[in-house]
Parts: C-alpha cells; structure tokens; sequence
C-alpha cells in the first residue's frame, strides 16, 4: 500500500470513527483531537483488519509514542517495510 | 463520659478494627489463597474473587461495627455482567465497595500504587491496569487492553470512575473519557452507578470513620446505555444522569 493510500485510509478512520474534525498532518494528535493511549489500541485494532495480519506487542508499544498523523504514516510505513522482507 | 468524647472513642475504634482486618485478615487468612491463585495458569479471575471476598468480609464488618450506617444496594448491582461500569466518585471507599459488589471486575488504579509492595503486585494479578501508556507500565496496559473485549464478552466487567479522582464537594467535575472509549471500542454497554453518602463514614483527609451521624449509604443503578452511540453523545448523556445524582444528595 502506497503511502498515499494509507493516508487516505488513516484520516478516514480518523474522521469516521474517532470523530475528528478538520485533521492536518501534524496536528498534535492528543492536545488538538483528544486522541489517548486508549483510541491508539483501537486505532491498531483497525490497522491490523487493514493489513490484514497481527501487530506484535513491541510494534504496539512502539505506536504508544506516536504524536502525529505523520507519525502514524511513517509509523506503518516502516511496518510494512518490516514485513515486506 | 461526655456523648462526643464516647462517640470520639468509637470512631477511633472503628477506625482500628477496620485497619485491623486489613492486616490481620490478610495476612493470617487471606495470603496463603493469594499465593496459591499466584500459582494458578491464568490468576486474574481467583484473584477478583479473592477481593471480591476479602472487601465483601471488610464491609460485612463495617456494617457490624457501625450501627448508625444504614446502607440500601441495589440488589441488581451483584447481577451486572460484561458491561462498563462508570461511577461517580467521593470517598476511599467506593472502588473497595465496587469490587465488593461487582462479580469478575478489572479496574483503572492510579499507576503510582503498582509500585507498593504486596499491594502492586496484587492490583496486576488481579487484572488492574494503569491510565498509562508510557514507561515501565506501558506494557501491562497493552496487554489488558488486548483482552479486554474479550473479558467483557465473557462476562467480566470494567468499573471506571471518570472523574479520576474523589470530588470534594460531590460536584461532577470533568469526565475522562477513558472508561466510554473502552465501551465504544469493545461494544459493551455502560451501566451508570451512583454511590452516595460513603464520604460521610469515611471523611476525604481524614484518617478516622465518622460514625456518629446517622447515615445512609446507597448504590443504585441510575441508567444503562447501550452501545452504538457517539463519544460525545455518550459523554452527555452519563454527564446528566450523574448530575442527577448530584442533585439528589
């Protein structure tokens, strides 16, 4: 998946299931949408339905330190790189 | 003997049973069943029924000990299967109490207690999780997070309080929105409890029960919401029932 394509995906779920308004790239994803640990694992349950495998716990942990959505891009983009070996 | 110096007297008794069975029952009843849950391939479930038995026996004697105390449950409570249980919140004694009424339930405990020797260790093995997602915890959030849905399903429970901290005042302050994100997120419904007049037996800042004053505790169930709403719709709506009973006291 291009990253074009998952972002697409991304703000889509963001808007739809998290109730974003308005979300830009780098908008802090807790101070400006309210988006906690807690939507972080919902948000992974619904990236793993997208890719259709299971992320590990260290990839888990791993998305606890996400700040941005371009985070988040970079983020899948490097798990699918990971997987993609 | 003067009525307040004797009635002085019987809180600070009350007030040492109650630490008395803290210790005493624990450590010469309780622990040897934690050890062996301990020991068990999955513990989380004995050792919620373990709290569930050892605060059960604390209130049990509370009761006892405090004539003056009326206290009204609703039967139903003991009955709440797979649902998010939200509260509100105004003395020590309210998680306590939920864990002495709520079959198989996890909770959110501050993450500063897991560190608290014997106490911590029992919060993780009973399933407790901390409202963190970084450092050493980070983990054990993960993890319960990971089950929780299927907790739930199975009949578990999962009480909140969201104000996060006891209200001093019994005002509603603001809600987190923790405890209606894991309801949306594992589709369970929320049941909204109000637990009312523990902060008259057990003071906020004070170390002894007040136990002079003719009180009557309750919990009742003020409305259960079924899942399929929106966050801030669900946040309304728990908002104004808890302002309900708010407004009752």
């Amino acid at each position: 998946m291009t990253r074009d394509e998952l972002q697409e995906k991304i703000l889509t779920i963001l808007v739809q299931d998290f109730e974003f308004k308005d979300p830009k790239l780098d908008d802090n994803l807790r101070d400006d949408h309210g988006f906690d640990s807690i939507d972080a694992i919902e948000l992974l349950s619904k990236i793993e339905i997208i890719f259709g495998f299971s992320l590990t716990r260290e990839e888990k942990e791993k998305a606890m330190e996400i700040r941005t959505i371009t985070d988040i891009l970079d983020y899948l983009e490097k798990i699918q790189q990971g997987r993609g070996k | 003997m003067e009525t307040g110096k004797a009635d002085r007297l019987i809180d600070i008794g009350v007030t040492l049973i109650c630490w008395c069975y803290f210790i005493l029952a624990f450590l010469l009843f309780f622990s040897p069943f934690y050890l062996a849950a301990a020991r068990n391939s999955s513990p989380e479930h004995r050792f919620q029924r373990l709290n569930r038995v050892f605060y059960g026996g604390f209130f049990a004697l509370l009761r006892r000990i405090t004539p003056r105390q009326q206290w009204s449950i609703d039967p139903e409570i003991a009955g709440i299967r797979s649902s998010v249980v939200v509260c509100n919140h105004v003395s020590y004694l309210d998680p306590i109490l939920l864990i002495s009424l709520l079959g198989r339930a996890r909770t959110i405990v501050k993450p500063l207690f897991f560190s608290v020797p014997v106490f911590g260790w029992i919060l993780r093995r009973s399933g407790y999780f901390p409202a963190t997602s970084s450092g050493p915890l980070a983990g054990l959030m993960l993890m319960q997070m990971e089950t929780m849905e299927q907790f739930l399903r199975e009949g578990g429970n999962l009480f909140i309080f969201p104000q996060g901290t006891r209200s001093r005042d019994g005002s509603i302050g603001v809600l987190d929105e923790g405890a209606f994100k894991i309801a949306r997120y594992c589709k369970a419904p929320v049941r909204v409890l109000c637990i009312r007049n523990t902060e008259r037996l057990f003071t906020p800042g004070k170390f002894f029960f007040f136990t002079r004053r003719p009180n009557r505790i309750s919990v009742r169930i003020l409305d259960t919401i079924l899942p399929g709403r929106g966050l801030s719709e669900l946040k309304v709506r728990v908002r104004q029932v808890l302002e309900g009973c708010t407004r009752e006291a």
